[in-house]
């Protein structure tokens, strides 16, 4: 092999050896990329399931309070009713009561 | 010759090989700590997406239960309020009426012995008025007063129900002592007896 020819086969190496790292980087980058899109779709998966949550925390709060609010409201009309009731049960040992006590007997 | 360019060509190659790998790993483990990181960052997030929510959730509770609480309080107050209110109307009433009945007189001779001692002169006026009250027996009761002291029979119910007023000749002391004043001093307890009575509370 004369001199030319080592000189050219060290150059073709060296060439070959940059392509080797170049090819590596360029994977690298992808690597990094395909990361970075990863990242993206786990915060997007895990902020998308939170909301989910919210929406239905919310929801069900709102339902269980107005069914509470609703269950109030039957409790204050059952009550009231009984009011009535009462009145007229006991509302003349009532008057009968306040006279003796205007009257001071 | 040949022997040591086939050993330096395997050496070039062999290192950028080896750089190569280095390059990979690096990006692997960065790739690797970026999704870590990502994935942390976001249960963080997600964790601070439901603890609001799990406190606006009690805010809507409370907002909701609250106003209707506050509304049906309200609306057994006022109930309460009408039922103790249509007792008090009977007692007016009945009060108004009173003078038929066997409580009138034993009342009448208390409302009027309580307003001259309440005055506490020796020329006291007494005024009363009743419905439907017997002037006969009213014009009676003044025959029995103490000396010096003015009867007077009102052809109207003092104070729209009937009652007793004394006072000095002069008008400067004046006790109330009709059915209406009655009921206002004793309002606080009229009311305490009409609940208890009605509401057993």
């Amino acid at each position: 092999m004369s001199g030319i020819e080592a000189v050219r086969k060290i150059v073709e190496t060296e060439a070959q050896a940059k392509r080797i790292i170049e090819d590596a980087k360029l994977k690298a980058k992808e690597i990094l990329e395909s990361a970075s899109a990863e990242a993206q779709r786990v915060r997007q998966t895990a902020i998308s399931s939170a909301d989910q949550d919210k929406a239905r925390i919310l929801k069900e709060a709102r339902e269980k309070a107005e069914a509470d609010a609703r269950s109030s409201d039957e409790e204050t009309s059952s009550l009231l009713e009984n009011y009535k009731k009462l009145f007229e049960n006991r509302k003349e040992v009532a008057v009968k009561k306040a006279i003796e006590l205007i009257l001071g007997g | 010759m040949a022997e040591s360019l086939e050993k330096l060509h395997n050496r070039i190659l062999s290192d950028a090989k080896l750089r190569a790998a280095d390059v990979i790993r690096e990006a692997e483990e960065k790739a690797r700590q970026i999704v870590d990181d990502s994935r942390a960052q976001a249960q963080k997030d997600a964790d601070e997406i439901l603890s609001k929510a799990n406190l606006e959730a009690e805010n809507i509770r409370r907002g909701i239960l609250s106003s209707r609480i506050r509304a049906n309080r309200l609306r057994i107050l006022d109930e309460k309020n009408q039922i103790v209110q249509g007792v008090l109307r009977s007692v007016e009433q009945s009060l108004s009426d009173v003078a038929s009945t066997d409580q009138f007189q034993p009342a009448l001779k208390r409302f009027v012995a309580e307003a001259i001692d309440a005055v506490g002169t020796d020329d006291t006026v007494v005024r009363v008025g009743f419905q439907n009250a017997e002037r006969k027996s009213l014009d009676s009761l003044g025959r029995t007063l103490p000396t010096g002291t003015r009867f007077v029979v009102e052809d109207k119910p003092i104070d729209d129900l009937g009652g007793v007023v004394a006072g000095d000749v002069g008008g400067k002391m004046i006790f109330n002592n009709s059915f209406r004043a009655r009921i206002e001093r004793l309002d606080n307890q009229l009311l305490t007896t009409i609940s208890s009575t009605i509401f057993g509370e």
